[in-house]
């Protein structure tokens, strides 16, 4: 069954994806921003892109998905470039997993 | 009566020829040492005698005699504080007349003092007609225990005489004109110790045992007039549910019986229990607690007897209309006595050598207790709630004993030697353990405190029966894998657990929890779940919740050791948890009304 996408950030940043057809979701705020990937994960979205500024001001709500299966929380640069939290995420992630860094 | 003599002495047990004249239960002095025995079985002249003490240097030849009587027991005032032997011999009167702590043979003892004095109140009418079980007059046994002297079995008349004032057990205190002439009675009576007093009819038990052990009452109570078994291995705390139980249960009297187990044990009992207070009446625990010890460096056989014993005096207390409850810490031991008795029988063994009637001898035990309506006029209703311990060699409890006393009693306390191991006691299992009386208790409780007690129960149970898969699961793929609603069950079971159903015996406090108390700890723990899990809902998340609220759930833990005058706190921590986790919710980013 394909799982719903749902897209978490910056207008100006998450514009675009709306025009691809995700689920997109306004957060000017860390309020908003956890208020929107709680309610995305609570209605089963299985995977949620969140802009790296806001990942960075909420870590308690992305470290809280790290460990389950579903929604996968995807760190994605805004606008205005990337913070790299995103790859480093990845790569401590496959450290964990694999044992190492291979990227 | 025709004297016999001695053929063999196996042990306890000594066959005696010419014996033609004596009855099977018939009470002997066997032997020169005249040493007290009871036939336990007849085979023409022959009769095989199990002797209630040390039968060392007796031997073939000598005399044996029957008192033509059965193994019987003194019923007066003076029950109350004593400690007797199997067959009720006073322990401390013995001491003093042999000076040692054994008991010298063949020394006859009075089972009750006989120049005492008690005062006498009448309480029929000169010209009344009385029957068995009807109470004529009473006495102040102890400041707790009003002794009523009944009618005994078989009497019926019209009072001829009463008398009022000082009498001791042996004096005539009422004359009973009867069809066959006038009958005196004094305030004693005797009974054979192997027949169940008579009742007027069975009842089914409705009120719970309240023992102010929370795993008992909360999760598997016991009914007034029911039956427990307390299986455990070696060093589990039976001995200390058992004796728990006989300090705190709501009840008029206790019989606790020491069966085989070791003496100190009961030097125990003898040294704590007359310090200890009834938190129902404010008296010494002695003053309503009758002691039988037959600890293992007593003979055998009168181990045997020492249960039967036990439930006759708590018969009797019974029909005066009381709440009695009897201990038998260890029916093993007991049956062990049995087995003992019938390998040197030579009867046919049957499982693992007990004698085929193990299970028949159980039952009658456990059947003994009961709720009743008392003979008598006055319809006195009273209960006997039967409470044995099971020690199951290696802690099996496919052994005959445990298997026989699961088939009769009605509540299972199953002692678990990881938990006793891990220093949770009492270490009843909340998963293997059970009580047919649940449902009816906790209603009765619930009803008792205007709350919904089945349900809090209920859930409770869930809790813990939840947390049992939920760790298997983490055992299989790690913690991380739960929800965070599980991972608060697995918290909250946890609290159950620890700030619950651990109950420390040894402690002032803890040692003791009145209903009311339990309600308000349990009320507490559960309020816990339900405002972390609204808080959840509000979107606070579980690791928040857990790190904020370490304070107040460190105060829950602490729940055990409030006062039993001070139960209003758990109210104010409550309040904590809930104001906590309201804030906890405000600084997750959500709104209350979310
Ligand atoms: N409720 C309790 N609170 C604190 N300690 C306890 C409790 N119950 C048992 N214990 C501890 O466990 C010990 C053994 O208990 P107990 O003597 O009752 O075991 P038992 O099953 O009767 O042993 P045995 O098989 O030797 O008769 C006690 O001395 C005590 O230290
Ligand atoms: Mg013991």
């Amino acid at each position: 069954m394909a799982r719903k996408i749902g897209v978490v950030g910056d207008k100006d940043s998450v514009m675009p994806f709306k025009m691809l057809g995700f689920d997109v979701f306004f957060a000017s705020d860390a309020r908003e921003a956890r208020r929107y990937v709680d309610r995305l994960a609570k209605e089963e979205y299985g995977i949620i892109y969140l802009t790296e500024p806001l990942a960075e001001q909420i870590p308690d709500t992305v470290k809280r998905y790290d460990d389950v299966i579903e929604p996968a929380v995807i760190l994605i640069p805004n606008h205005k470039g990337s913070l790299n939290i995103g790859k480093k995420r990845i790569q401590e992630n496959v450290e964990k997993a694999v044992g190492q860094n291979i990227l | 009566m025709n004297k016999g003599k001695i053929v063999s002495v196996s042990g306890p047990l000594v066959t005696a020829e010419g014996m033609e004249e004596a009855n099977i239960q018939d009470i002997c002095r066997v032997g020169n040492l005249g040493l007290i025995g009871e036939i336990i079985e007849m085979r023409g002249n022959i009769a095989s005698i199990q002797v209630y003490e040390e039968t060392s240097m007796v031997g073939p030849g000598e005399p044996v005699e029957s008192t033509g009587e059965a193994l019987s027991v003194e019923l007066a005032p003076g029950l109350i504080s004593q400690m007797f032997d199997g067959i009720q011999r006073p322990l401390d009167k013995f001491l003093e007349q042999v000076e040692s702590n054994f008991l010298n043979r063949g020394v006859a003892v009075e089972p009750l003092d006989r120049t005492k004095q008690w005062t006498f109140v009448p309480t029929a009418e000169v010209g009344a007609r009385v029957t068995t079980g009807d109470v004529i007059g009473t006495v102040q046994e102890t400041p707790v225990v009003l002794h009523k002297i009944m009618v005994p079995a078989g009497i019926e008349g019209t009072v001829k005489k009463l008398e009022q004032g000082a009498f001791n057990i042996t004096e005539t205190v009422a004359v009973i004109e009867t069809e066959e002439g006038d009958k005196e009675l004094t305030m004693t009576q005797k009974w054979p110790v192997r027949r169940g007093r008579p009742t007027a009819r069975k009842l089914n038990p409705t009120a719970p045992l309240v023992t102010g052990q929370r795993v008992i009452d909360t999760l598997f109570p016991v009914a007034k007039g029911g039956s427990a078994a307390v299986p455990g291995p070696f060093g589990a705390g039976k001995t200390v549910v058992q004796h728990q139980i006989a300090k705190y249960a709501d009840v008029d009297i206790v019989v606790y019986v020491g069966c085989g187990e070791r003496g100190n044990e009961m030097t125990d009992v003898i040294n704590e229990f007359p310090e200890l207070i009834d938190p129902n009446t404010g008296e010494s625990i002695m003053a309503r607690t009758i002691l039988i010890a037959n600890t293992s460096n007593m003979p055998v056989a009168a181990r045997e007897a020492s249960i039967y014993t036990g439930i006759t005096l708590a018969e009797y207390f019974r029909d005066m209309g009381y709440s009695v409850a009897i201990m038998a810490d260890s029916t093993s031991r007991w049956a062990e006595a049995l087995r003992e008795m019938s390998g040197r029988l030579e009867e046919m063994p049957g499982d693992e050598g007990y004698p085929a009637y193990l299970g028949s001898r159980i039952a009658e035990f456990y059947e003994r207790a009961g709720k009743v309506i008392a003979l008598g006029n006055e319809g006195r209703e009273g209960s006997i709630t039967a409470i044995g311990a099971v020690s199951p060699p290696g802690g099996d409890t496919s052994e005959p004993v445990t298997q026989n006393t699961m088939r009769v009693a009605k509540v299972f306390w199953g002692l678990d030697s990881s938990l006793a191991q891990k220093r949770h006691f009492p270490s009843i299992n909340w998963l293997e353990s059970y009580s047919l009386y649940q449902n009816e208790m906790t209603a009765y409780i619930g009803k008792e405190l205007d709350t919904d007690w089945t349900n809090m129960v209920i859930r409770s149970m869930a809790l813990l029966q939840d947390e049992a898969e939920l760790q298997e699961i983490v055992q299989l793929v790690g913690a991380e894998s739960l929800s965070e609603r599980d991972r608060l069950k697995l918290a909250v079971s946890r609290m159950i657990r620890e700030d619950y159903l651990q109950q420390n015996a040894f402690d002032d406090v803890d040692t003791y929890t009145s209903i009311q108390k339990q309600f308000e700890m349990l009320t507490t723990i559960l309020s816990f779940e339900d405002e972390a899990n609204h808080g959840m809902e509000l979107g606070a998340y579980f690791d928040e919740i857990m790190e904020g609220t370490i304070e107040v759930r460190d105060r829950i833990a602490r729940g055990k050791y409030i006062h039993e005058d001070q139960i209003e706190e758990f109210k104010t921590i409550r309040e904590t948890v809930k104001e906590t986790i309201h804030q906890i919710v405000e600084r997750g980013g959500m709104e209350e009304n979310a």
